[in-house]
């Protein structure tokens, strides 16, 4: 076993009484004819951390993906299978996906902010989303649950491209909180960043998991046992056929996914043995 | 360090003797970019010099004489060219900006029409401009039924450099990265919000560079304005979109033709004003593209 700290103090409730955000059931996804990832079961629990990790390839990002609806941008991708969000198909033929995105936040692998001032960074997302009220209070909000209002308070003005790249997550990260979503799905947000800058967004993820249900996506195993209260391990396999496809092994609490996994292919992923 | 205590080592660092290709390959480079340069300064400098007796306000002042050289100006060309270039601007940019961005941000490139519509549209880009004369003169000139006027001569010089406005368009637009697209559109904003507020404003620089360039292109025509009516001798401003007009290509065309000495003159005075305008709106793209160039 790796020697890795594994969130302990709150114990998850049980999976029956996640009163889970989505349902993922037999979820698989294709690019044209490929089919990226097969037949993936896993509940999203309520104002919980859920992690997903595994090795290149075996389409986490894509299933991420599924989830605000982001691969409805790449021509020819497209589900099958459920994903219910409360309760209610993600991909049913009355939801606009437009409406899903503001309820489901997204922070991405590089940090994106947009060429503007810091203010209008934040302020774009309520602006477009035809928020009213005092859009100041609203930035300092924002600022404030992302852990960057001390930091930037006296330069709201300043380019954003100016601040640092941790410090530039962080801007993504309050930018997505200032529409007020339920969820922040967040695709590997501390690959481009330096130690320092990973355990700051690390704190925030715990701090913002007590109002946010939080879904992530890493590289990092540490950072999954870190932070997570639930994981789920994601592999590539080869089928019959020989093609290659994205399979969820594993999916549990993270304390006993990285102490005592049920799985074999787990148990070799997060002791090094692969991937 | 093995490799370096060995003796064979100090001959493999040692200079090969002069590399002759290089300096030969150098020099060709150098000689390309000479003749470039040595065409332009002789070009300019002759037309300077030539023009300098009538580089005087006589120039901008007076109205074109076939009679007298010493009182005849390019005053109506000069306004003819500013009138043209203005309305060749007002229809060509919203239309060409307008065509990147569908076929940047909205075409579906597996459709065969859209792969169609592109690979006409770099050919468009390599039609002779009198072409586009004969096109003007028979459909907006006599079908339209707009005659020999500004506006037509706006709207065929507004088809020719489209092209070229849409070419450059649509490569400042694939500059901005994707990730401001998918950082907004993540927002919960929609793709038109996306492109107008996100990512037309960070390729501004780009397209208003490359718009400017396409009209100092169209600002230096003559071959298609002769079929449109430009060639005729014109003693008035335009005063209006319908009103007959030349244009200072044409008017320098047409002292060249003139068999006496101070007619020449006069010609490079006017090349030296229609340089003047080239260089300006040059600067201006130059000045455009520093002012707001993005990094990212």
């Amino acid at each position: 076993m790796p020697n890795v700290t594994v969130r302990g103090p709150e114990a998850p409730r049980t999976i029956e009484s996640l009163d889970p955000v989505f349902t993922v059931k037999n979820l698989s996804v294709f690019y044209g004819d490929y089919e990226a990832v097969r037949g993936v079961d896993m509940l999203i629990g309520n104002r919980e951390i859920t992690a997903m990790i595994g090795p290149s390839g075996c389409g986490k990002s894509t299933v991420l993906r599924c989830f605000n609806r982001m691969n409805d941008l790449i021509p020819g991708a497209r589900p099958a299978g459920t994903i219910q969000y409360h309760g209610e198909d993600l991909y049913g033929d009355h939801v606009d996906p437009i409406e899903v995105r503001r309820r489901i936040g997204m922070v991405f692998q590089k940090p994106n902010p947009f060429p503007k001032s810091i203010y209008d960074n934040i302020a774009y997302g309520p602006k477009v989303n035809g928020v009213k009220g005092k859009m100041d209070d609203i930035v300092e909000e924002a600022l404030t649950k992302a852990a960057l209002w001390d930091e930037v308070k006296g330069k709201l003005k300043q380019n954003a491209l100016s601040l640092s790249g941790g410090q530039q997550q962080r801007l993504c990260i309050a930018r997505a909180i200032a529409v007020k979503p339920e969820v922040i799905l967040m695709d590997e947000p501390c690959s481009a960043l330096d130690p320092i800058a990973t355990t700051k967004i690390e704190d925030l993820m715990q701090e913002l998991a007590h109002d946010y249900t939080i879904v992530i996506v890493t590289h990092n195993m540490q950072q999954a046992a870190r932070v997570s209260h639930r994981t789920a391990f994601f592999t590539a396999e080869v089928d019959d056929a020989g093609v290659r496809h994205g399979r969820l092994v594993e999916f549990d609490e993270t304390s006993r996914i990285f102490t005592n996994p049920s799985d074999k292919r787990t148990e070799d992923y997060i002791t090094g043995r692969f991937g | 360090m093995a490799v370096l205590s060995t003796p064979r080592s100090a001959v493999q660092l040692a200079s090969k003797g002069t590399p002759v290709r290089e300096h030969l390959f150098r020099t060709l480079l150098i000689a390309s970019l000479v003749v470039a340069f040595i065409f332009m300064v002789a070009l300019l400098s002759y037309v300077f010099v030539e023009g300098w007796p009538r580089l005087d306000s006589r120039l901008w002042e007076n109205m074109p004489s076939i009679r007298n050289p010493d009182i005849a100006g390019a005053q109506s060309a000069i306004t003819g060219t500013l009138w043209v270039i203005s309305l060749t601007g007002l229809f060509t940019l919203p239309t060409g900006i307008a065509a990147a961005i569908y076929l940047e941000e909205y075409a579906d490139k597996t459709r065969w029409y859209n792969r169609v519509i592109e690979l006409n549209i770099q050919n468009l880009a390599g039609i002779p401009s009198i072409v586009y004369g004969i096109l003007g003169l028979g459909i907006i000139a006599r079908t339209l039924g707009l005659g020999f006027s500004v506006i037509t001569a706006s709207l065929t010089l507004g088809l020719l450099v489209l092209p070229i406005v849409i070419i450059a368009s649509r490569e400042a637009l694939r500059a901005v990265p994707p990730s401001i697209r998918e950082g907004s559109l993540a927002l919960g904003a929609t793709q038109w919000q996306t492109i107008s507020r996100q990512v037309l404003p960070a390729s501004i620089p780009g397209i208003a560079t490359g718009s400017i360039l396409a009209l100092s292109r169209a600002i230096g025509e003559a071959a298609p304005l002769l079929m449109l009516g430009a060639v005729s001798f014109i003693r008035f401003n335009p005063d209006g979109i319908f009103a007959s007009y030349t244009v200072l290509p044409i008017q320098i065309f047409n002292w060249i033709s003139q068999s006496r000495e101070g007619f020449h003159v006069l010609a490079a005075a006017a090349i030296v004003v229609l340089l003047v305008i080239l260089l300006l709106m040059n600067s201006v793209a130059i000045w455009l593209r520093n002012r707001y160039q993005k990094r990212w």
